[in-house]
């Protein structure tokens, strides 16, 4: 493969030898994967390729079977979800479990408090906290809907409020399972500009895309996954070019 | 009649402690306990033993009740928790069933099925309360301390994270949420304040026994939250007034056949939960319907 320019970016996580069975089934088999500072690597592949399974094992919600997971030069296997949250990893959820039932201005502001035992804050600490939260709230153009009840918003909106949640941390990766998934045209323009701005301020991203032109339109680079295994990581073009890849992607498989 | 009005008054306030407080793990934690009445019996036991052996100040008898309830309540939380919600339910259950047969056998303490009698007044600072017009300040007092440090919690970082963990408890650990042990930290609050009833409730009768702990406490105390209104600030308090005023009221309606008003009250009961639920899901002060948006 050839060398690119998103080779040369510090990797923040290596992924070695990652397996996860379920019962007899491989969903990530042997996936071996480094993921760069400040650029966006998108994950495809066809459906029970194993991206989710990946993000699960990268975060901690499932443990691995074997493999080795390491995060800024340090392991991270026996990590749990609450720890690689504030180790600065963050997820989005395909399903998008926002916090139905609290505001979406609340469910922002949960996010990013992550003591467990109620702390008193400073008056600048409680400042810094407010920014933050209208930050993401603008953003992600719910300002106006911040005392709304999560369950209460468009289809869109709970998408953006998904993202919102992420947006509002200081987390260093963000993995993000089909954010864009379902979005109109227009919506999903501004997630794209939304993403790139975050990209440029030092965000690094890990994406689950099906939509070629998004994936096309984003990638910095793309892992290529199927029935768990790992079938390339490269350059975007040279990943889309390859008649096999397309082949398995569009279900031309033989 | 004031007497009596007294009494209620007094009772009501009791009870919103413990609906108080068990909405506190159930509306915002979505945890579902069937043993709060341990913890209610527990803090009568402990708080009344104090009082009985050592000292009857409020300043003994209230911290060591606190304390038993919140040191058992983190033996059951602590296995229970790690689980799913379920789970819990049904180890709280166990709780309970196992803490009745105890409140029963362990007579140097409880004085067994026969209860304890002679429980010494409150003493508030030196000054022995027994009337009825003066415990009803320190039990409507004890209720609005209680609701004061329960609103401050609901309202901070820890009760954003309570509702974080009750709407997805996945979401909430993705968010840095260490759901077990907030979930933990929650109960052992909960239980403690559920004590301090406990402990009034004592010494107020200045008589306990094992009938008032057991699974039908339980049980009225989750109806009076639901039916007030479960995740709500005034609706335990509601529950508790409206399920203790009930029995009243309907003694006082001549045109029922008296000797049938034991059934009568539980078919309103039941008639009652029932229509509510379909109608009012929320409870009586909860939201009027629920969202038909945001589904997924």
């Amino acid at each position: 493969m050839v060398a690119s320019s998103a080779d040369t970016q510090d990797v923040l996580m290596e992924i070695r030898n990652v397996d996860k069975a379920f019962g007899g089934v491989k969903a990530v088999d042997n996936v071996s994967m480094d993921l760069r500072a400040g650029i966006i690597t998108t994950l495809v592949g066809p459906n029970g390729a194993g991206k989710t399974t990946l993000f699960n094992l990268i975060t901690g919600e499932l443990s691995k079977d074997s493999g080795s997971i390491k995060w800024l030069g340090n392991p991270i296997n026996k990590i749990k979800p609450f720890q690689a949250s504030r180790a600065g990893i963050l997820r989005t959820f395909q399903d998008l479990r926002l916090f139905n039932e609290m505001s979406v201005e609340d469910n922002i502001l949960t996010s990013v408090e992550n003591n467990s035992v109620p702390i008193p804050l400073t008056k600048s600490q409680r400042t810094a906290r407010r920014e933050k939260v209208e930050h993401a709230l603008n953003r992600a153009g719910l300002f106006s809907k911040r005392k709304v009840r999560a369950k209460d918003l468009a289809y869109a909106e709970r998408k953006f409020l998904s993202m919102a949640r992420v947006m509002a941390t200081d987390a260093r990766l963000w993995l993000l399972d089909e954010p864009a998934s379902g979005l109109d045209p227009n919506s999903y323009e501004k997630f794209l500009e939304i993403l790139r701005d975050e990209v440029k301020q030092g965000v690094t991203v890990c994406i689950i895309e099906h939509n070629l032109d998004i994936v096309i339109g984003i990638s910095d680079r793309i892992a290529f996954l199927d029935r768990g295994k790992l079938l390339a990581d490269g350059e975007p073009q040279s990943i889309l070019d390859d008649p096999e890849l397309r082949a398995i992607y569009f279900g031309e498989r033989t | 009649m004031e007497a009596y009005l007294l009494n209620l008054g007094i009772l009501i306030s009791i009870y919103s402690i413990l609906g108080v407080t068990l909405n506190f793990i159930m509306g915002y934690a979505g945890i579902y306990s069937l043993a709060h009445a341990v913890f209610f019996g527990v803090g009568a036991y402990a708080g009344t033993f104090m009082a009985m052996h050592y000292n009857a100040s409020i300043f003994v008898t209230l911290p060591v009740a606190m304390a038993a309830g919140a040191f058992l309540s983190l033996i059951l939380a602590l296995p229970a928790l790690r689980v799913r919600g379920e789970y819990f339910v049904a180890a709280s259950l166990g709780l309970q069933v196992l803490a009745v047969t105890i409140f029963s056998e362990w007579k140097s303490v409880t004085g067994g099925i026969g209860g304890l009698i002679g429980i010494p007044p409150l003493d508030v600072a030196g000054f022995e309360v027994f009337k009825p017009s003066q415990f009803i300040f320190v039990t409507v007092g004890a209720l609005i301390i209680i609701l004061f440090i329960i609103n401050r919690l609901v309202h901070s970082s820890f009760g954003r994270s309570l509702r974080a963990i009750r709407d997805s408890e996945s979401a909430a650990a993705a968010f840095g949420k260490n759901v077990p042990l907030i979930k933990t930290i929650s109960v052992v609050i909960s239980s403690a304040l559920t004590a301090v009833a406990g402990v009034l409730y004592a010494s107020y009768l200045s008589f306990i026994n094992v009938e008032s702990f057991k699974l039908d406490t339980s049980v009225l105390i989750m109806a009076m939250v639901i039916i007030g209104g479960t995740g709500t600030q005034s609706g335990p308090i509601v529950g508790a007034a409206l399920l203790l005023l009930l029995p009243s009221l309907i003694s006082y309606m001549d045109f029922l056949p008296q000797t049938e008003i034991g059934s009568i009250q539980q078919i309103i009961y039941g008639l009652g939960m029932a229509l509510l639920m379909i109608y009012r899901p929320g409870g009586i002060v909860g939201r009027k319907k629920q969202s038909e948006t945001g589904k997924e």
